[in-house]
Formats: structure tokens, C-alpha cells, sequence
């Protein structure tokens, strides 16, 4: 019996040892004809496909209709803008508008378009097309386009007066009242120009088809999969793009993700974990990108909602939260800890404010005062991976726990990222993780944006009020001077961090990796770009 | 020797008589080491889970981020978690929310799926066509993908879990006692507890539920080995317990990203799974042989 025991021992050893062997022996096999395949890549030219693997699938392809930087990594390649921004900053940059002029008064902006760009659908871009496109965004319903109406309208009030034609190349902008950010406005992801004959002819369902004039087309989107994207043969700047096909593949896990990676299923992968820098920086394969840093990653507390409507409170969780550790902890060394809401690069920051040291003895003190009953809070978490907070669940965990130190219990939520956002939005959440990449690198990108009254319901998901924070901000979108508009910045930021709508956490140096054989991979501060340039070496 | 076996072959079991064959068990039970060592094992963390929280050096959701992911060490036995938590003082917590998730869903499901077996084998006809493909219903379902369904609907947490995984064991049990039952009624001793004029509830209370609930407690547990990894698996998928509790699964979960740079923080949780499960196999095995006739000859 015994020894019967043993054979049988030894007959699943050699098995297991079998089966493993044929194993590894596969992997050899495939490797094989990897290499083979890559070699005659070069004499053949085979396609070259680029697989760019991140955290989230899009909300939707129309990007006038989104807010999501997801959404904009995919349409940055299929659309355009008219001025573009530089390849690694926010500076303006011909796009399909080739020149402008600006009148002394700053109220008539004159463009002159690229002649000879095409549409994916063969139509030919031109002055029609771009007044047609600005005719849709301003005639929207209210909420249907949310930038447009964030960054073109003040106080109810249409900033844009008119778009109009004069001549097939040459358009004229009339303001209502001088805008200081509008060429970086124009600039934006969300104010591409789509195809007027697609856009009619698919009306609601244009985010499934989009057809734009950018360097790739569409071909599928696989819902929380991947979307596939062709070379544009006809692109109007010579060249370009230089690959084939580009595939956009969602992988919700930053650790399945650059597994996927060094496998080899992938070429691009966003939202590295900064704990798994060190290993790519020592793989010979990998290389591990640096995104120029232009986001905030915070705590929002909804000021409308129990028991953040007190500022007491919001002050307190402000006090309670060591933002430096977990800045260490979850960013290792990517990231600055942040005080106000946008980062110290962008033009009118506030130096003066040093933020709210760590003191849960004054957070005590604070809630007591404001008598704070004990109820328990819901903490939202975002569930993927963003590049502004590579790790929602965990940073959340963290702050949980600096609350029950002062005595906030709370219990962490989470849902589907769409479901997230849209619930933010309606002012659902009592306190929540979110963040922001900048889109054009204006301080009104950031503090009108996300914290001025009229973007509630849209990126003002805190709901934050305040009648003298929205004059400074309005009186700053039209002064011209930048002295003085940076003046009114700075007396904004300081009411701001009074009444601490968030608990403001990081600055982060988002990370990506790379196979080392990708090339001309610029990733811009917008978190969005086009890869036009990519190739493989 | 013989004397006893003839009286578990024979005879109803009655309280008065029962010493006999669970004496008997006992002595064959003894005789096998595996059975032993499972015994041990599932007897440290029961007391582990009981008299262990008041013992562990830490208060487990204490964040220190001075202290995150240091290597086991004459402080932190089994090394701090990327939370600076005591790793060792967590997995003492978690021993107690793993074995009470193992321990009431089974139960639940064994008290629930014995009622509906019961009444199935005894009743027969349309009850027990019901009740049977019912069973054969939910066993169709592969059971992580029921539990997860029914977490869903639910809502993520512990508790959920714990219902969860008592419902998909419920056929199970259900089926295992229907079969018995479908034997037991045929007996001598319910034939003339019938003729006497029993009651069908009596009969059910006094004669057949005590003669079939010996699979019951074999199946019972070895259920809540499977039980323990259900809710670990349900925790590693996020849909288990929720943060800060020390769950085993969780813990897993949370630190997979550490698996090159700090090992510790899934090794000790994954040994205690594969402990506390391999515990209760073996014991429910040993149990098996010492309690399912059929097996001795």
C-alpha cells in the first residue's frame, strides 16, 4: 500500500514536470516566431499596429459632448482642433487654422483655415464647417455640451456673439466681451471640428461614429474593451501618421496592465503604479515615460451636503488628513503635495498659502465646534486608475482611516467610473476622490472651471458657492493684464483655501511605459495627445 | 467490537443507546494522523479566533505610514502591510471573520437545505419534483458565479457575502439529505412508527432527521473549508468585506501589487487560507471515515 503510494508520487511528479516543460517550451516557440515576424517587418513593411493599453474605457467619441480625459485620449487622434498646443506644453500652435489675428480690442478673432484638409467621410473641411460646428455647441441644451458652456459662457451670458464666414477659408469670431484664455480655449480637446454631413446624418448617436479630419479613423469601439482606430491615408500633413492602426485597450488593473506590457500584448501602457517604476527603469525592454505634470488630485467635500455644509467641518477634514504621507506612501516621490487647487507651474498661484498642516487635535477641536453628531459619512473612491491618483481605493482606505482618527466614521463607495462621475455630478457623493488634468494651462482652467458657481452640475462637483470668489474669476476671464489678473487669482485662491471646498491632495507626475523599441511618443501635459509621430525602431 | 457494529446496523439510534457508535467513531477517528493534525489545526484557529484579538500586540486599522512594508521582524511578526499595519495582528482579526462567515453560512445552509431535503424525500410527488429541480437549478450555476450574482443584487459586504455563500450551498446539502431520507423512510422502525399511527411531524422530528444528519455533518465540514475560500475569493474580488476589515481574501487583494517587493504581505495571508482550509478537509475526511458506515468494511 505504501509503496503503491510512492509509485503514484512519482508518476504526478513526472507529470507535473512534463506538463510544465511543454509549457515553458510553448513560450520558446512563440518567441520564436515574435522575433521572426518583427524581422520581416522591416523588409516587408507589415503593418505597424500600436496597442496603447489604460485604465478606463470612454464615455463617449463626440468630444464636445464629454469631460473625460478618457474620451479625449481617443479623440485627439481622430479629430483636431483649430490651433493646437505645443508637444509637450500649452503654448498655441497652428492647428487647422494655419493663422490669426486678434483686433486691438480683443474682441474679433480672424482665422485663416488649412485649404485642402478632408474629411474621414471625404467632405471637405472648410469656413462652413467650422461655423456649423459652433452653431451646434452654442444652440446645445443646457448640460448637452458642458465645456462649451463652462469655457464660452459667463454668467448665462454667450461669450461667443457670433462665427461667421467670410469667404470658404476665413473665419471671423465676434466676442460679447474680451476672454484672456480664448486662444487656449480654442485650443481644446472638446472643440474639435466634426464633420457636419456625419454629425446630421448620425445626430445622437455621433459618439458611436465619429468622423473628424485628425490622423486616424474610426474603425471599431468594443464598450470597455477596446477601440480600434485605422491610419488616415489622406491626412493633409505629409507623412503622418506613421503607424498603420492603433488599438486602445482597457485594462482597469495598473498591475494587469504592465503585465500586459512586459508580455508583450501591449506597447503603450498609461497609469503606472509609481511602486513599479523601479522595475521598469531596470528592464532593458521598458521605458518608463514621465507626463509633464498639470493636474490636481483632491478630496472633495459637497458643500451642500451634511456634514460638509458646515466650513468647520471641511476645515477640520483639511486638518485631520496627512497629506504628506500619503503623497509618499501611494506617490513615491511623483507627486507634490498639493495646497491650492492647481498646480504652482500655472501662471497667478498663490505662494502665500502654505495649506493646512496635519493636526488632528484642531480637527477634534474644529468638529466639536461646529457639533458635529458622529453620522456616518459616505467616502467615495474612484475605481479605476487615474493619472492624477494611481491608486483611488487605497488613498481612500488612508484617509478613511484619518477620519476615524478624529472621529468621522465613514464608509468607503464606489461605482462604475461612468456611474461615478454622472452621480458626482448630481451631487450624490458627501465626500469623494476626484482630480482634474488641466486642458489648457490657464489658472481659469482650474479654479473657474472646477470651483466657480456656474460649472456646478458639470466639473464643480463639490458644489461650491461663493458670490465673491465668482466675481473675482469672471472680472479675471476678461482683464488682459496679467499682472492684474493674476492679482485676482491669488485673492481667490485665499478665500478658497478659507472655505476649504476640498481637501486638496496631490500634484502627481503621471507615469507610462513603453516597450523600448516605441519612438516619437511625446505625452502632453493635457494628459491627452495625438500619436501621429509614434513609430517602432 | 462486533456487539457495537451490530447495534449501528440494526437498530434506531435513541439518545440513551447513541454512546456506542460515537464511541466507535471516536476510536477509528483516532486512529488516523491526518484527521488529527486537521483537528489541531481547525482547534488553534478557532481558539485563535476567539482568545487571539485580546492577545495581538497592535490595533489592526492603526496607519502608520513610517512603518509601511517592513520586512517580518521581532516587532512585526509577519511584517507591516502598505498601510504600516501589523500583518500578524490583522490575520489574528481575520481568523474570526473567516471562521464566522465558514461557520454560519454553513450552518444557515445546512439548517435551510435540510428542511427542504427532508420534506422532499419524505413527501415525494410534486413537492419533491419542485424542490429537486430547484436544486438542480442553482447546482447548474458554476457556485463563485451565484454568489457573485447574489452579492450584486445584495450590495458588497461581509455580511452579504455570508448570505451569499449560504445560499449556494443550500442544494448541496439539500440533495445529500433528500437522498438519505429516501433510505431512512424505508426502515423497519418508520414503517411501524407509521403503523402506530405517528404523526408525519413526529416521525420526521424523532426518527428520520436524527437517523440522516450524520452526511450532514461531514458535509458540514468540509462545506465550510469551501465556505472560507468562498468568502476569500468574494473579498478578493471586492465584493466581500470592505476596507479597513481585516479579511484574508482582502488583504490578498490589496496587496498583489507587492508580490516582487514585499512578499510577506501576501504569504501570510495565503498560508492562512490554505491552513485553515486544509484544517477542515482533513478533519471533514477523518470525520467521513470514522462516521459513514459504508466506508469501514
Amino acid at each position: 500500500m505504501r509503496n503503491k503510494k510512492w509509485l503514484l508520487g512519482l508518476f504526478l511528479t513526472v507529470i507535473l514536470s512534463l506538463v510544465l516543460a511543454a509549457c515553458s517550451e510553448d513560450d520558446a516557440t512563440t518567441e520564436g516566431t515574435d522575433t521572426g515576424s518583427k524581422d520581416s517587418a522591416s523588409e516587408e513593411e507589415t503593418p505597424q499596429v500600436l496597442v496603447f493599453g489604460r485604465g478606463g474605457d470612454s464615455v463617449s467619441l463626440d468630444p464636445a459632448i464629454v469631460t473625460d480625459g478618457e474620451s479625449y485620449k481617443v479623440t485627439e487622434n481622430i479629430f483636431e482642433t483649430l490651433l493646437s498646443f505645443g508637444d509637450e506644453d500649452t503654448t498655441i500652435n497652428p492647428g487647422l487654422a494655419k493663422e490669426w489675428t486678434v483686433s486691438e480690442d480683443g474682441l474679433t478673432y480672424t482665422f485663416e483655415l488649412q485649404e485642402g484638409v478632408k474629411f474621414h467621410d471625404g467632405t471637405d473641411f472648410n469656413a462652413e464647417a467650422v461655423v456649423f460646428n459652433f452653431e451646434r455647441w452654442t444652440n446645445g441644451e443646457a448640460g448637452e455640451f458642458p465645456y462649451y458652456e463652462s469655457m464660452f459662457t459667463v454668467g448665462g451670458e454667450d461669450v461667443i456673439a457670433s462665427v461667421e464666414a467670410s469667404g470658404d477659408y476665413t473665419v471671423v469670431f465676434t466676442l460679447t466681451r474680451a476672454q484672456a484664455p480664448f486662444l487656449k480655449n480654442i485650443a481644446m480637446s472638446p472643440f474639435a471640428i466634426a464633420s457636419p454631413t456625419a454629425v446630421e446624418a448620425a445626430g445622437e448617436t455621433f459618439g458611436d461614429n465619429p468622423v473628424g479630419t485628425g490622423p486616424f479613423k474610426f474603425v471599431e469601439w468594443k464598450r470597455n474593451d477596446s477601440i480600434t482606430l485605422a491610419k488616415n491615408e489622406e491626412y493633409w500633413q505629409e507623412g503622418l501618421p506613421k503607424l498603420d492602426q492603433l488599438i486602445i485597450k482597457v485594462y482597469p488593473d495598473n498591475s494587469a496592465r504592465l503585465n500586459a506590457l512586459v508580455k508583450g500584448e501591449i506597447d503603450l501602457a498609461d497609469g503606472i503604479n509609481p511602486s513599479d517604476a523601479e522595475s521598469i527603469t531596470s528592464n532593458a525592454d521598458l521605458q518608463l515615460i514621465e507626463r509633464p505634470s498639470m493636474n490636481v488630485g483632491y478630496l472633495g467635500l459637497t458643500s451642500t451636503r451634511k456634514p460638509f455644509d458646515n466650513v468647520l467641518v471641511r476645515q477640520a477634514v483639511n486638518y485631520a488628513i496627512d497629506k504628506k504621507a500619503i503623497v509618499d506612501a501611494f506617490y513615491q516621490g511623483y507627486a507634490d503635495v498639493a495646497v491650492n487647487p492647481m498646480p504652482s507651474s500655472i501662471s497667478g498661484y498663490n505662494e502665500e498659502i502654505t495649506g493646512y498642516e496635519y493636526d488632528p487635535e484642531k480637527a477634534k477641536a474644529l468638529l466639536a465646534e461646529a457639533g458635529y453628531n458622529g453620522d456616518e459619512i459616505e467616502l467615495w473612491a474612484m475605481p479605476v486608475a487615474r493619472p492624477y491618483m494611481p491608486d483611488g481605493q487605497k488613498i481612500a482606505e488612508a484617509i478613511q482611516g484619518y477620519l476615524e482618527a478624529v472621529g468621522i466614521p465613514s464608509k468607503i463607495t464606489t461605482y462604475e467610473w461612468a456611474t461615478y462621475l454622472e452621480k458626482a455630478t448630481n451631487g450624490e457623493a458627501d465626500a469623494f476622490l476626484l482630480g482634474w488634468t488641466g486642458d489648457n494651462g490657464d489658472a481659469d482652467n482650474f479654479l473657474y472651471t472646477l470651483l466657480g458657481s456656474a460649472n456646478i452640475g458639470s466639473n464643480n462637483y463639490s458644489y461650491y458657492k461663493n458670490e465673491e470668489v465668482d466675481t473675482l474669476l469672471t472680472q479675471a476671464q476678461t482683464e488682459t493684464d496679467e499682472e492684474k489678473r493674476n492679482g485676482l487669482y491669488k485673492q481667490a485662491q485665499a478665500i478658497i483655501f478659507e472655505e476649504a471646498p476640498w481637501a486638496p491632495i496631490a500634484h502627481s507626475t503621471p507615469l507610462l511605459a513603453g516597450k523600448a523599441n516605441v519612438k516619437g511618443y511625446l505625452p502632453h501635459p493635457t494628459g491627452s495627445e495625438s500619436l501621429q509621430n509614434v513609430y517602432f525602431e | 467490537m462486533s456487539e457495537l457494529t451490530q447495534k449501528v446496523s440494526g437498530q434506531p439510534i435513541v439518545v440513551d443507546q447513541a454512546v456506542g457508535p460515537w464511541k466507535e467513531a471516536w476510536r477509528s477517528f483516532k486512529k488516523s494522523k491526518s484527521a488529527l493534525a486537521g483537528t489541531f489545526i481547525v482547534v488553534f484557529f478557532v481558539l485563535l479566533a476567539i482568545v487571539g484579538p485580546l492577545f495581538v500586540p497592535q490595533a489592526i486599522n492603526e496607519q502608520n505610514f513610517s512603518m509601511r512594508l517592513q520586512a517580518p521582524s521581532s516587532q512585526f511578526w509577519f511584517g507591516t502591510d502598505d498601510f504600516g499595519r501589523d500583518i500578524f495582528s490583522r490575520i489574528v482579526h481575520g481568523a474570526r471573520l473567516s471562521l464566522t462567515v465558514g461557520f454560519f453560512a454553513v450552518i444557515f445552509s445546512a439548517v435551510i437545505g435540510s428542511f427542504l431535503g427532508i420534506i422532499s424525500g419524505y413527501y415525494g410527488k410534486w413537492i419533491d419534483t419542485i424542490i429537486s429541480r430547484f436544486f438542480d437549478i442553482m447546482l447548474a450555476f458554476p457556485s463563485i458565479l451565484l454568489a457573485i450574482a447574489v452579492v450584486s443584487i445584495l450590495g458588497p459586504s461581509l455580511q452579504n457575502a455570508l448570505i451569499a455563500i449560504a445560499i449556494i450551498n443550500v442544494p448541496n446539502f439539500g440533495r445529500l439529505i433528500r437522498s438519505k431520507v429516501l433510505s431512512v423512510k424505508q426502515e423497519e422502525y418508520v414503517m411501524a412508527a407509521r403503523a402506530i399511527g405517528m404523526s408525519d411531524a413526529r416521525i420526521l422530528w424523532r426518527h428520520i432527521l436524527p437517523n440522516s444528519m450524520i452526511p450532514v455533518i461531514v458535509q458540514g465540514t468540509l462545506s465550510i473549508a469551501t465556505a472560507i475560500i468562498e468568502a476569500a475569493a468574494l473579498g478578493f474580488l471586492g465584493l466581500g468585506a470592505e476596507a479597513p476589515q481585516p479579511e484574508w481574501g482582502k488583504m490578498l487583494a490589496d496587496s498583489r501589487q507587492y508580490l516582487m517587493t514585499a512578499p510577506w504581505t501576501l504569504i501570510f495571508p495565503g498560508l492562512a487560507i490554505m491552513l485553515t482550509v486544509l484544517g477542515f478537509n482533513l478533519m471533514g475526511d477523518g470525520l467521513r471515515d470514522a462516521l459513514d458506515p459504508k466506508m469501514k468494511s
